[in-house]
């Protein structure tokens, strides 16, 4: 065997190497070597180092900051008024009890579970409608050119500026006048067009990440330009519209200024409204509150654990393709 | 089965700021393969998307058996096409990806299966058929688009760099698979690309683009034996002809130091055709033999060997001749860099172009 590979001046042998150069297919493992350090080396490796610990530190204490209102509404609303009073984080002696709940879902002057009632029947509608009819205003602003185009979507980021203390005014005086004030439809119209400025730059902003190349294969296949959307933009929004339906749906169900100018009749009162009204008149009746609020922000939180995995798997198969 | 003509077609982007092509005149025959070659922004693909109908011309006409077509929509004009990425959609199986045309055009869902399936088993692709795309290899992805284009039996197939986007094996596999498969069906096609090796392999007729137009139309065999400009000369082949610059002085073709080349041995039409003053000769690298003495009777062109690249099947040898570098395609050598060579050739294999790059004589 000749050297043929290595420089002559070399130390090592030259049979050696050459053995050596080609590892035979067997010797080739599946996974990687494991490797075989020691406790005192593996623990050290482990220990995080000072400004790793500092940083830690300081994401735990934002989290504990976050979570620890919650805590105790979560708390309160399972605990008759007198423990409350004590101090929620008193957990010796602790009383369980769904009093709270039971009583504020049929509390005499606003009832819960009326409110939750009459905010899903506003809420199911703002969203569905606004995720339509944003779609569908998206998709001309992403993919068409027409006359005042530029102009035009300038006028809804300018819409969306606005306060709502600002619309809220024309808003009270036109639905007065077509006799929708005081109702679920005027309400509903409100928060569709109050979203749909948010919506429409979303959904454009997401469908221009859509290859143009997919409607143009389409074209060929011969879609319409309404079939386009419905079977190939549609399809391809769903992770953007999942995302408009939990946000717009938060929003809207949340929202306390819309209903308390729109609504006046207690009967069509919506939860965040009825939640100020439990405080009772002689003592503030900490329980009730905490236990509608509760019930008010488990549907959204709800919606968002059900959608959440629905999203991920959206935008994971929209990166990857 | 359609033939397609473009006559004077002209596409300007930009209000007229951007010239994309520029009088397009091409006549494509029934079941004929047409390939557009050219470097990249040469207009190649946005000609295709006109006879696609994805744009319209600005100017001129295009015919489908004497029928004109522009201004008509792609689905009236039942044309296919494979993009370069092969725009699959993403939220479909393989399956519902090839049943997509037909569902369209609402051929009911019995004939719509059998079809399908059909398309699946012509391209091998039935056991990725619930599938979503991308979950498959590039290879894979290209037959599902294939499919997809020959499911409805198109009257025309489009195909823009369809192997882009493929490893080398692949794409010579794909390559005699895709003329297997216009052969078999016959359909009239236009392909575009910007390898000349696709083009010249699977080609009946080459469209040679440039600068938005047609430089060329031409059989592979004649492209490569014809070139009717240096530019086209310089595009086909590799390494691509060589072109010496030279003084035309009588009856003979000056190279300063490397010598001068006899006019008669390259222009058969007789000394008047080739004009006085600069002239180009192009020799392919193949047709060049690298001597080390200087051969007895024939005029040799004489030169310094710059560098010589042994690629295994054979040798390409750089030959400085006067202030040019010249290759030579050669299957062995004996030469080293510095060694003086002299550069001989068939008469049949020079070509001359006078100054503005036209073929003469």
């Amino acid at each position: 065997m000749a050297d043929d590979t290595h420089s002559p001046g070399e130390p090592t042998p030259a049979s050696s190497r050459e053995t050596d150069q080609y590892l035979p297919p067997d010797a080739i493992p599946e996974t990687a070597p494991r490797r075989e350090d020691d406790v005192a080396t593996r623990l050290a490796a482990a220990v995080p180092s000072m400004p790793r610990l500092l940083k830690y530190a300081i994401a735990i204490t934002v989290a504990v900051l976050w979570i620890v209102p919650f805590l105790g509404l979560f708390m309160a609303s399972f605990r008759p008024l007198g423990e409350i009073l004590a101090g929620w984080w008193h957990v010796e002696g602790m009383t369980i009890t769904l009093e709270n709940y039971t009583r504020a879902w049929s509390y005499q002057t606003a009832p819960m579970g009326r409110a939750l009632f009459n905010t899903l029947v506003v809420t199911v509608p703002a969203v569905l409608v606004v995720m339509l009819l944003g779609a569908m205003a998206a998709y001309p602003f992403a993919r068409f050119e027409f006359p005042l185009k530029t102009t035009l979507f300038f006028l809804i980021l300018l819409v969306m500026a606005a306060p709502p203390e600002l619309v809220a005014m024309g808003n009270y005086n036109t639905l007065r006048e077509i006799g929708l004030f005081d109702s679920y439809m005027g309400l509903i119209l409100v928060h569709i067009g109050w979203g749909l400025g948010w919506v429409v730059l979303f959904l454009r902003n997401y469908l221009l990440g859509i290859p143009v190349e997919l409607e143009e294969a389409a074209r060929i296949d011969g879609a319409s330009r309404y079939q386009i959307f419905r079977t190939i933009i549609l399809p391809l929004s769903t992770p953007a519209l999942v995302s408009v339906a939990v946000i717009q749906f938060t929003w809207v169900w949340n929202a306390f200024f819309f209903p308390l100018v729109f609504m006046r009749s207690p009967e069509l009162y919506l939860a965040p409204q009825v939640l100020p009204l439990m405080t009772g008149r002689i003592q503030v009746e900490w329980g009730l509150v905490a236990a509608g609020s509760v019930m008010t922000m488990a549907v959204p939180v709800f919606l968002f654990l059900v959608l959440e995995r629905y999203y991920k798997q959206g935008v994971v198969a929209a990166v990857t393709d | 089965m359609t033939q397609i003509t473009m006559e004077d077609v002209s596409k300007y982007f930009d209000d007229g700021e951007t010239v994309a092509n520029y009088r397009l005149n091409l006549e494509v025959e029934d079941g004929e393969f047409i390939v557009f070659l050219g470097p990249s922004g040469c207009g190649k693909t946005t000609a295709l998307r006109l006879v696609a109908g994805l744009e319209d011309p600005s100017e001129g006409a295009i015919y489908f058996d004497g029928q004109r077509v522009d201004g008509r929509s792609p689905s009236d004009r039942n044309v296919a096409m494979v993009f370069q990425n092969y725009a699959l959609y993403p939220h479909m199986t393989v399956a519902e990806n090839v049943a997509y045309p037909l569902k369209i055009q609402g051929v009911p869902p019995d004939e719509r299966d059998r079809k399908v399936e059909e398309a699946m088993s012509f391209l091998h692709i039935e056991d990725q058929a619930d599938k979503p795309p991308a979950e498959l290899s590039g290879g894979q992805r290209q037959r599902v688009a294939l499919a997809r284009a020959i499911v409805r039996e198109p009257s025309v197939f489009l195909l823009d760099e369809p192997l882009s986007n493929l490893d080398a094996k692949l794409r010579q596999e794909m390559r005699s698979e895709l003329k297997r498969l216009q052969d078999e069906l016959g359909i009239t096609t236009i392909y575009v690309t910007h390898n000349q090796e696709e083009a010249m392999s699977m080609a009946h007729r080459v469209v040679v683009m440039n600068r938005g137009t047609i430089r060329q139309v031409a059989p592979p065999g004649e492209l490569y034996s014809r070139p009717r400009t240096e530019w086209v000369a310089r595009f086909i082949g590799s390494p691509p002809m060589n072109l010496l610059r030279g003084t035309r002085q009588n009856g003979s073709i000056e190279f300063g130091e490397a010598g001068s080349v006899d006019l008669r041995r390259t222009s058969p039409g007789g000394l008047e055709t080739v004009p006085r003053g600069t002239v180009s000769l192009g020799v392919r690298p193949e047709d060049i033999t690298v001597e080390t003495d200087p051969p007895s009777g024939t005029a040799a062109i004489e030169g310094t060997v710059d560098t010589v690249e042994p690629l295994g099947e054979y040798t390409i040898v750089n030959v400085a001749v006067a202030d040019q570098i010249v290759n030579a395609k050669v299957s062995s050598t004996s030469v080293d860099r510095e060694d003086r060579v002299y550069l001989t050739f068939d008469d049949d294999d020079a070509y001359l172009y006078d100054e503005n790059g036209e073929l003469l004589s």
